[in-house]
């Protein structure tokens, strides 16, 4: 009981303390609150958009096949599909056409698909927001269905035309059948589906080619058995899902892994400030913790005490900086940061951050600020405690 | 009793800035009032720090009832200061920001007492010393002759057996200094051991010792009228 009264005692005195080292407090929670909210803002946009690689990748094939030609992918061969669709393992194989395409300043993914060998059970490639998804019927009729940011930027709905620039500067009419949701977001927000055809059309692809063949293995089949099984196929290099969540991930990884180091780099800037407000205040500090020992603090009690004070501190900037890194990358898009995590050369002000919140990076942000912060002011309190409380005193009056 | 041998003190020892603060004094201090003089330097505050456990000596021994507590760990002569110690300081060391009765009650949260269970009695000893009226002022309301009744009643709440003061009377007016003249009298009453160091005349007539300190050396101790 005793004991639990001497450290409620502590615990009082370290929150009067804080009240009464406002400035140094003040300082302290400011500097990592700064830093705290601009690491908060890159890691959760880095969780968000790697969470939006995996769900890009679940939406994908099992396989992904392109055919190379002295090292370069060029337009595979339709004959090639039909010695695939043989493999044993191979359920389905699906035809793709796609490219960019531009109308004024923005381009756009064009992805023209074999609808005859679509699954279209499950929404086939997202959630439809308006309209509906391409049909087999639609072959040839230049429908498409459009990502939901590129509806915002160019006004456009479920019934609207489009017309898009091909390589040949000629100019295509197409009609909007369909606008995928938020909930595809990345994956889709620049995409326009349209028939095989119609995609073999707009790009001038040579007959009987397309861009790749997206294959989907057969319930229990190993992808990876069914990828060697093809390997004998000449000129082809298979993707499989791992290797494309490795790309997504490593894009997004090491764009968000520069800022990580970058923002590291301030956390420790900001703990060199706490450090030095530690001695700024020093002197102050110094007399306090001299007086303390004279009426018997003792070095584990002002310790305590520091410990209390810093942690109290770091935990509120961290939290409530992580708050606003939150809402800094989740209502205001990150202005400054998100061109160089997403690496697009333009963003346009329909375009929404993914964030998300991990249960790692939360326990890495507060890592990095919580643990600086208690040994750049428990540290010198103790060096303090340790010292003759006269000395220390006389020390934090000259 | 406290009892002081070969006790020495140098600043900086080894350094070209060395200085010998106190030089081999003995003494022995067996309850009433003990009173350090001499000239400015002569190691007066040196001495009652080092006796006060606050200051580490270089060489000697400190005994307190006949036991040496320099032999015991710093943990120990802590806990010893807060059970059996009160400070009073030349410069008052109040802590600002504080009301005069919360930096009375300071001393206490380093014990696993309530502080607020010693709230009466600070106010009590704050109104014997004519501050009830200030004891919701911060230190930075009151005059400097009030700060140091402040810190007479922090350095007393918690009743301890041995009380320490640095030249308590050198900045405060003379209506203070009659009261800490009555109040330290008060105190030997009581059967408190006093240390103090003062160049005040008056102060050094109600010790029952006097200890005249030169260049760090005892250079006599006796009752008043023989120093």
């Amino acid at each position: 009981m005793t004991l639990i009264r001497r450290h409620r005692n502590l615990f009082k005195y370290s929150l009067d303390a804080l009240g009464r080292y406002r400035m140094r407090g003040a300082v302290v929670v400011v500097t990592f609150l700064i830093a705290t909210t601009m690491i908060s803002a890159v890691l959760f946009t880095k969780d968000g958009l790697e969470r939006e690689a995996e769900y890009s990748v679940n939406a994908a094939p099992d396989l992904t096949i392109q055919y190379l030609k002295a090292g370069r992918v060029v337009p595979i061969p339709a004959a090639i599909g039909e010695v695939i669709s043989g493999t044993e393992g191979v359920e389905r194989v699906l035809m793709r056409t796609w490219g960019y395409a531009g109308i004024g300043q923005y381009t756009f993914t064009v992805i023209g698909l074999d609808l005859q060998g679509l699954d279209l059970t499950g929404g086939a490639m997202g959630a439809i927001e308006s309209g509906r998804f391409l049909t087999p019927d639609d072959a040839g009729t230049r429908n498409i269905v459009i990502g939901k940011l590129i509806a915002g930027m160019l006004d456009l709905k479920t019934g609207d035309d489009m017309i898009l620039l091909s390589e040949s500067v000629e100019a295509t009419r197409f009609h909007v059948v369909g606008v995928f949701s938020d909930q595809s977001s990345i994956y889709t927000a620049d995409m326009i589906i349209m028939p095989l055809e119609d995609a073999n059309a707009f790009f001038n692809m040579p007959d009987g080619y397309v861009t790749d063949f997206a294959v989907y293995t057969k319930p229990g089949a190993d992808a990876g058995e069914v990828a060697s099984r093809m390997s004998t196929i000449p000129n082809v290099r298979i993707l499989d899902q791992d290797i494309l969540l490795r790309g997504y991930k490593a894009a997004y990884g090491a764009r968000g892994g520069v800022f990580t180091t970058l923002w590291t780099i301030l956390l420790a800037a900001a703990a060199l400030i706490a450090f030095s407000q530690a001695v700024v205040v020093g002197h102050e500090s110094k007399f306090e913790v001299g007086l303390l020992k004279t009426f018997g603090f003792s070095t584990l009690d002002i310790v305590e005490v520091r410990l209390i004070e810093s942690l109290i501190m770091g935990f509120f900037a961290t939290s409530l900086g992580m708050l606003i890194g939150y809402a800094y990358a989740a209502f205001f898009n990150a202005p400054g940061l998100v061109d160089i995590l997403l690496g697009w050369a333009f963003l346009p002000k329909e375009f929404r951050l993914p964030v998300f919140v991990s249960a790692e990076s939360l326990l890495s942000i507060y890592a990095v600020t919580v643990i600086p912060l208690l040994v750049t002011t428990v540290v010198p309190a103790w060096l303090n405690a340790i010292t003759d409380p006269e000395i220390a005193m006389r020390r934090g009056t000259a | 009793m406290i009892e002081a041998r070969d006790l020495s003190k140098i600043y900086n020892k080894g350094r070209s800035n060395e200085v010998t603060a106190v030089t081999k004094v003995n003494l022995k201090i067996d309850g009433g009032i003990a009173a350090f003089t001499g000239p400015s330097g002569c190691g007066k505050t040196t001495l009652l720090s080092m006796l006060g456990l606050i200051l580490t000596p270089t060489s000697g021994e400190i005994l307190f009832d006949g036991e040496n507590v320099l032999a015991y760990s710093d943990y120990w002569k802590t806990k010893f200061r807060r059970e059996s110690f009160g400070f009073i300081f030349q410069h008052i060391n109040l802590l600002p920001g504080y009301t005069a009765l919360e930096n009375v009650l300071l001393p206490l949260y380093a014990s696993d007492l309530r502080p607020e269970g010693y709230r009466e009695r600070a106010l009590e000893l704050l109104t014997g010393l004519g501050m009830k009226e200030r004891a919701d002022h911060t230190v930075e309301q009151l005059s400097g002759g009030e700060q140091q009744r402040v810190a007479f009643v922090r350095a007393l709440v918690k009743d301890p057996k041995y009380i320490f003061a640095d030249e308590p009377t050198v900045f405060v007016d003379e209506e203070t200094s009659k009261v800490i003249y009555d109040l330290l009298s008060d105190l030997r009453e009581r059967g408190k051991t006093i240390v103090l160091s003062t160049h005040d005349p008056e102060l050094i007539k109600i010790a029952d010792k006097v200890c005249r300190l030169c260049r760090g050396s005892l250079e006599k101790e006796g009752g008043r009228a023989e120093v």
